[in-house]
């Protein structure tokens, strides 16, 4: 049954995709002051947008695994974070060639990249943290811990950035009006993206947890054998 | 009939894949003397670590006055006296200075005159002021004993506890567990062949690889030797 | 007993052992003095730009001497098993957390006494009003730090490389605190009043109450076994 839900959400995927992709080459206008390289936004925004929700996801995974028990909970936190930070680390690399042509440069300090950045960084961290301490019995129990802490210091770190970079601007012009949006046009093709892009999100989500799940009954089984075994050795 | 102390039923505990507990039914009622016997790796200390509150049961259950062993109440907790091999106890601070520590955090009365009464006990009182770095294994062991009885528990842990002592200790260490027993405290025990206590009724269970089943003295000489043949 | 006396004795305990083998403090005092002497020859700053240069050492030496802090006050728990007594015994989860909680504290404010007195030595500071004025954003960054690193400090001192998974961790966390407080130091080391800081001094104050909160609350988790 899991299976038709993620292979429906794949096809889906793909055909929102081709929308999007449609829609952002095709039917939206030119903007004007920064030319055909601001069609990024279309794809650095609903990025973000999956990115800053999947890690919401991982803490909230995580109040459940630690208030119910229960792996389940583990596996989809740890698989909100991998694919969480495919995305993060999308809209960082989108960023980056958005700036390029505008300002001269691969990277600048504004508040919603710096933003995204810190986030980038928090998650290193709880992935690290899975890929080296994996053997550790509690380490599902810490991931839930590091997953909730995490969310929690990311609105202090919006406001404290924003702060930052509005007393001190940098030297480079921070990026102006992409919410300042002209066109209908331009609104209608943003929203399909960012569908597109949750759906997307969905399906990868849905596939890596199905991964996670699988192997944990595995182990659950094998766990079940070892002690039959030793059952039958005593006959 | 009195309420169990510690209650198990179909307790089972794996790390990772390796079974360690296999579906251990056990009660242990107050006023008794409980010892659990079997090889290193039965699963001995696991069980006793699971009742200390260290560990969940993978399946099954684990009770301790009445609550599940993962989720006790600090008035349970307080009434648990555990001895492990790790001593827990801090190296540079003196035998009284540990003593004194574990009194506070357990909320214990008139501290002073039941640490000088376990001192005198455990044979350690010459020593009170060293630092307990300079303790010798024996010495570390009956302090770890004194340790565990400072709040007056109505549960008692010991992981091996005979087995790093020397004959003063042996001596205390009876003298405890008959004097618990005698106020109405349970005593678990553990150790790698049986024991016998004077004046102490033992129930003794025997542990083999994570089963638990009761030990019975006609078939001592014939397990013991193949214990040992393994 | 309640909890408070039992947190009060786990911080008299650290603290004894802290004096009795105080390797450590030494050891700090001469990580932030070297820490200063690379800032000043990295940075080089110029006489107008010594505020924020000294301002920014000064966050530098609190980090380190931050992540050495919460460490040491969970490792002496380590060496014997204690700290499968401490969870064992009654003491509320949320009492021990405050209790090393102020151990870190106490040992980052050492560190940092002797910090204040190096920046205003090389970066060639007055010594006035500003310079208790900047106490403030010092104690709530400590304070902040240590309620972060204890939590943290739990959970890497169980895990392999630990070592490096507490900076790991916790330098990302700390940078909204980073910046209000590097922000907050300079503007006042150069002669601000509180009311201008204001802003800065609200984070670091946001920071601290939403830490220090999720730090009791999340302590039992991290010192339990599974």
């Amino acid at each position: 049954m899991k299976h038709t839900v993620t292979n429906a959400l794949g096809w889906l995927s793909l055909a929102l995709m081709l929308v999007s992709l449609y829609m952002v080459f095709m039917y939206v206008p030119t903007e004007e002051t920064m030319g055909d390289v601001q069609r990024i936004m279309y794809f650095h925004v609903p990025c973000a947008w999956v990115a800053f929700a999947a890690f919401g996801l991982v803490a909230i995974a995580g109040i459940f695994y630690l208030w119910l028990g229960g792996r389940v909970w583990d596996d989809l936190g740890y698989a909100s974070a991998e694919i969480g930070m495919l995305f993060c680390t999308l809209v960082l690399i989108t960023g980056s060639l958005w700036a390029k042509p505008i300002w001269g440069t691969w990277w600048t300090w504004d508040s919603r990249l710096t933003t995204t950045f810190v986030l980038w960084l928090l998650y290193g961290g709880y992935l690290m943290l899975r890929a080296l301490a994996e053997d550790t019995p509690e380490i599902a129990r810490f991931g839930a811990v590091i997953g909730i802490v995490a969310a929690a210091d990311v609105p202090i770190v919006i406001v404290s950035v924003r702060l930052w970079r509005t007393i001190h601007p940098s030297v480079l012009v921070t990026r102006q009006g992409e919410h300042g949006l002209q066109d209908p046009r331009m609104v209608a093709t943003l929203l399909v993206a960012l569908t597109a892009f949750t759906v997307v999100f969905a399906w990868l989500l849905l596939t890596r947890f199905s991964q996670l799940r699988a192997a944990s009954r595995m182990e659950e089984l094998r766990r079940d054998i070892a002690i039959l075994e030793a059952a039958a050795g005593e006959l | 009939m009195a309420e169990p102390v510690v209650e198990t039923r179909g307790l089972t505990k794996s790390f990772g894949i390796t079974p360690v507990l296999r579906g251990v039914d056990l009660r242990v009622f107050p006023s008794s003397v409980t010892c659990l016997i079997g090889a290193n790796g039965a699963g001995k200390s696991t069980l006793l670590r699971i009742l200390g509150g260290f560990g969940h049961p993978t399946t099954g259950t684990a009770s301790v006055f009445g609550e599940h062993s993962h989720s006790m109440t600090p008035a349970i907790r307080r009434s648990i006296g555990m001895v492990t091999h790790q001593s827990w106890l801090y190296p540079n601070l003196t035998a009284r200075e540990n003593l004194e520590f574990y009194a506070s955090i357990y909320g214990v009365r008139d501290v002073h005159r039941n640490i000088d009464q376990w001192l005198e006990r455990s044979g350690l009182a010459a020593f009170a002021g060293e630092r307990v770095r300079g303790f010798s294994r024996g010495m570390e062991q009956r302090l770890s004993l004194a340790r565990a009885m400072i709040a007056d528990p109505r549960l008692l842990l010991l992981d091996e506890p005979f087995s790093a002592l020397d004959p003063q200790g042996v001596g205390f260490a009876c003298g405890l567990i008959k004097s618990s027993v005698e106020r109405g405290c349970a005593v678990m025990f553990t150790a790698h062949v049986a024991l016998e206590i004077e004046g102490v009724n033992i129930d003794r269970y025997e542990m083999v690889r994570g089963r638990l089943s009761q030990y019975h003295e006609e078939v001592k000489r014939g397990r013991l030797r193949s214990l040992l043949g393994r | 007993m309640t909890n408070t006396s039992a947190a009060l004795a786990v911080l008299r305990k650290d603290l004894r052992l802290e004096v009795r083998t105080g390797q450590s403090t030494i050891a700090l005092f001469a990580l932030s003095l070297l820490i200063m002497v690379v800032l000043v020859f990295a940075l080089d700053p110029k006489p107008r730009e010594r505020f924020d240069a000294g301002a920014g050492a000064l966050w530098v030496a609190l980090i380190f001497a931050g992540v050495l802090g919460a460490t040491r006050a969970l490792v002496a728990e380590s060496e014997s098993g204690c700290i499968r007594a401490l969870a064992l015994s009654p003491i509320d989860p949320a009492a021990l957390y405050a209790a090393k909680l102020a151990s870190a504290l106490i040992f980052m404010a050492v560190a940092e006494a002797a910090a204040v007195g190096l920046i205003v030595l090389f970066f060639n500071l007055d010594v006035g009003p500003q310079l208790a004025r900047v106490a403030l954003p010092v104690v709530l960054g400590t304070l902040g730090f240590s309620a972060l690193a204890t939590l943290l400090a739990a959970i890497s001192s169980r895990t392999r490389a630990g070592d490096l998974m507490l900076p790991l961790l916790a330098v990302p966390m700390f940078i909204p605190a980073l910046i209000a407080g590097v922000k907050a130091s300079g503007a006042l080391l150069a002669g601000a009043g509180f009311s201008e800081v204001g802003k800065w001094i609200g984070i670091l104050v946001a920071f601290d109450a939403l830490f220090v909160t999720l730090g009791a609350l999340l302590f039992e988790y991290v010192i339990g076994e599974e």
